[in-house]
């Protein structure tokens, strides 16, 4: 509440004044997102890539995705590591700032979904805090917790790795944002159809 | 920049026609994939659904693909990792002719014809691929052998083989029949029917069908004189037309033309004059439909000149057993049927052989062993056979026998390669030990049977079950002979065999649970082998032996036999035949699953009826057990 009260008289960028008006509409697409961050402190860490895949009426739409790997200049010189290090990665690198910028148009309305999703909107809110910007307004859905309902379990959580060896998705031997959230994908679409969700 | 397009590509590069493909014009198609989760017994398509805009690959998991006959549902392939489905849209425009459904759990990639027609267009090799794959009327195209992808085709109604198995074959008929209607005048219809070059059309009132025009019709009618041509169609068609349901089978449609005397049948959407047409059938469908049958199988056996047609028509021999066994045909007829296939492929694998390796020097016998021996092949399994030759001079004996080794060796070659394994215990005519000269055969019987026990290792029983398959039926003669010479009286060999029948492992625990493996990579599974079926084998071998009953191999009718030489204990042997064939139709229903020899039964996948099935099927084998136990007063080996 304070924290709309505080941002009120804010302007904010262009995108995200698109991206608020996207919600007028009902979504009818998910997004399935993974992020790769230096840590998992919201207020110091930052996110190293992100991977995200659209499903839209039970299905992986593969040609709708976003990739990218974030140049975190300030990551790399307190971690002592070159330029060179990140620029191996055959995925699309950008700033901070574009790619974000970049991942809300891709998202607009769409429900997200992750596995341990809200860590992920923990590390973008932050993000798109350092560019002015407000929280993200989108409604999440995490495959950890859709597991656990489905099976009725409270005192546990599952890894992604544990969900896909329950519904024997197969390891990649590389391992990306990207390829992770396909995986979560796969998942999702196995979780949505076993608990009828439209 | 898409890894997961990447990832996809590669999959893809490994099937045909994919492999046709650049990678660069892979990745294009794989970033237009749709990704789609299809849970155990999901529909994708079915019969007479509106075209998808996709086709699909297998991505992980089983897609069956079924057609409707009779009402009920045929499996006509499976799809696994790599296969093509649905091609339909490709080719035709009017609905699916058959239904996708989920084995198990699938995923599947959606190509969008759109964005893959332009690799076809510019592509001869993927053209050929789908138009080939397409132009044949069962799945076993050219390709199934050497690749793992094959595409399935969708054209047509599936036409499967069998004169037996007539009831469950569906028909491909003309689905576009020509219509008329009564007020038409016959000249017109006539070049109607000429052009369409058919000879009949239906004459329909409010596309219900009144009446039928055959090219009878107008010889019998219009060429006599009877009629002018300028009359209309009414006056000479006839009426009323007999009418059946859609999907009907080979065998009702048969008998329907036979009742009715007609040669013409009127497929309308409820079976009944008052509902839409949707088709013709003609006697000349009939005769196309029953082109495939086992004896067509049997005679493309014979003609077959290597290895790999022989293994498409032993696919193909699956399939009829699936189909059969899904239309509960009994467990009997289907072994009957299978047997002779079998049998006929091994005979022209032995046949092959002597072709290349130029006339034997000798005559010879091969006997299959074993399950082959006994009739009750169903499931693909190992091969078991013995060689044996005529006598000959000593000097000739080692070029002989090298002969004969040789020509086993490639015929078991063949075998292996039509996917009969290897006996991994080296029972087969290729083996040294197992390739002899008909005294060599008649001291080892000998032996065998009058001292069991002293060479034990080597007696293994499935020597006392053959068939002669190729060659010299008078060698099968004597060596039966000299086993039922031995026989008689033979103490001795009845305490060992009764022991070894007994020693096996009893299937059901004190509180008549099943007893289930305990270790290994078959554990909590139950051995419906070794604890259910072998010891009925093993009984009914030895019990027939005993008896002194020649000629009678099949397990089911020695306990039918033995109930009637031994009438008192008749009841017993009965309800073993029964049991015997019970627990063959478990063990094969559960092979065909798995597509193994099915001896390990999951019992967790089973209804509980069936559970309560399986188990009164095992009762039998204590009273069984009993009577072997009293009639030969086991003491010798216990």
């Amino acid at each position: 509440m304070l924290d709309w009260l505080k941002n009120i008289n804010k302007e904010y960028p262009d995108f995200w004044k698109d991206y608020l008006t996207k919600f007028e509409t009902k979504p009818n697409r998910f997004v399935v997102l993974s992020t790769e961050t230096s840590g998992l402190n919201p207020d110091k860490d930052v996110i190293l890539s992100l991977g995200a895949f659209s499903v839209i009426d039970d299905g992986i739409v593969i040609k709708d995705n976003f990739e990218s790997v974030l140049l975190q200049y300030k990551y790399l010189q307190d971690n002592g590591l070159s330029n060179e290090f990140i620029i191996e990665s055959k995925m699309i690198k950008m700033p901070e700032p574009d790619a974000l910028e970049a991942f809300i148009k891709f998202l607009g309305n769409a429900i997200l979904v992750g596995h341990h999703i809200n860590f992920d909107i923990e590390m973008l809110n932050s993000a798109l805090e350092r560019l002015d910007c407000g929280r993200i307004k989108n409604e999440a859905l995490d495959v950890d917790i859709m597991y656990r309902k489905l099976m009725d379990v409270n005192d546990k959580q599952f890894s992604l790795d544990d969900l896909c060896e329950i519904y024997k998705i197969p390891k990649s031997d590389r391992n990306s944002s990207a390829e992770d959230a396909y995986r979560i994908a796969l998942l999702f679409l196995k979780l949505k159809s076993r608990l009828g969700i439209k | 920049m898409n890894t997961i397009a990447e990832h996809i590509a590669d999959f893809l590069k490994e099937y045909p026609p994919f492999d046709n493909l650049t990678f660069q014009e892979l990745s294009d198609i794989a970033i237009n994939i749709r990704v789609i989760n299809l849970e155990k017994h999901t529909v994708l398509f079915q019969n007479n659904d509106a075209l998808h805009d996709s086709f699909y690959v297998v991505a992980s998991g089983v897609i069956n693909l079924t057609t409707i006959a009779d009402a009920e549902e045929t499996i006509i392939n499976k799809c696994h990792e790599g296969d093509i489905f649905g091609l339909r849209p490709f080719f035709a425009k009017n609905n699916y002719m058959m239904t996708a459904k989920a084995r198990e759990e699938s995923i599947i990639y959606a190509i969008p014809i759109a964005v893959f027609r332009p690799f076809v267009a510019n592509n001869s090799d993927v053209l050929n691929f789908l138009l080939e794959s397409f132009a044949v009327n069962s799945r076993h195209t050219k390709d199934s052998v050497n690749s793992n992808g094959k595409v399935i085709s969708d054209t047509s109604f599936y036409v499967d083989q069998g004169s037996e198995m007539q009831y469950i074959q569906s028909l491909s008929y003309n689905n576009s029949p020509l219509t008329t209607e009564a007020n038409h005048i016959v000249k017109d219809v006539a070049i109607l029917m000429t052009e369409a070059m058919v000879d009949n059309i239906i004459v329909c009132e409010k596309n219900k069908p009144i009446g039928i025009v055959t090219a009878t019709d107008l010889s019998s009618k219009i060429a006599t004189g009877r009629y002018p041509i300028t009359e209309t169609i009414d006056k000479i068609m006839s009426s009323p037309v007999v009418t059946v349901i859609e999907n009907v089978s080979l065998a009702e449609a048969q008998l329907l033309m036979l009742k009715h005397n007609v040669t013409h049948l009127c497929v309308t959407k409820d079976g009944t004059s008052k509902s839409a047409v949707k088709g013709i059938i003609s006697e000349h469908d009939l005769i196309v439909a029953q082109a495939s049958n086992p004896g067509v199988l049997i005679k493309e056996i014979k003609r077959s000149q290597l290895p790999k047609d022989l293994k498409q028509i032993r696919d193909r021999l699956s399939d009829l057993i699936q189909n059969s066994i899904q239309k509960n045909i009994p467990i009997s007829h289907i072994s009957n049927i299978a047997s002779e296939i079998n049998l006929a492929i091994i005979k022209r694998a032995v046949e092959l052989s002597i072709l290349d390796l130029g006339s034997p020097p000798a005559r010879f016998a091969w006997l299959s062993i074993g399950s082959q021996g006994r009739k009750e092949q169903l499931l693909l399994t190992d091969q078991d056979s013995i060689l044996i030759f005529e006598d000959v001079t000593p000097e000739k004996y080692r070029e002989t026998k090298d002969y004969f080794l040789r020509l086993a060796k490639r015929a078991t070659a063949i075998l292996e390669k039509v996917g009969y394994e290897y006996c991994p215990n080296g029972h087969m005519g290729s083996n040294m030990l197992w390739c002899k000269s008909l005294t060599d055969w008649t001291k080892q019987y000998n032996s065998w049977m009058n001292t069991p026990g002293e060479n034990s290792n080597d007696l293994s029983s499935i020597f006392f079950d053959y068939e002669i398959v190729f060659g010299e039926p008078k060698i099968e003669e004597v060596i039966e002979n000299v086993i039922f010479k031995n026989a008689v009286n033979n103490t001795l060999f009845f305490d060992f065999l009764g022991n070894d029948a007994l020693k096996k492992n009893s299937p059901l625990s004190f509180f008549k649970k099943f007893i289930v493996e305990e270790e290994g990579p078959h554990k909590t599974k139950f051995d419906i082998k070794t604890r259910a079926l072998m010891p009925l084998i093993d009984g009914a071998r030895l019990l027939i032996l005993n008896a002194n009953i020649k000629g009678i191999k099949n397990t089911y009718l020695r306990f039918k036999q033995l109930a009637i030489t031994d009438s008192k204990n008749a009841e017993i042997y009965l309800s073993c035949a029964e049991a015997f064939l019970t627990l063959s139709k478990f063990r094969t229903v559960e092979g065909l699953k798995n597509d193994d020899s099915g001896q390990y039964i999951n019992l967790r996948e089973m209804s509980k009826t069936d559970k309560e099935k399986l188990k009164n099927a095992l009762t039998p084998m204590k009273d069984l057990e009993e009577l072997i136990k009293s009639k030969f007063q086991l003491t010798q080996f216990s």
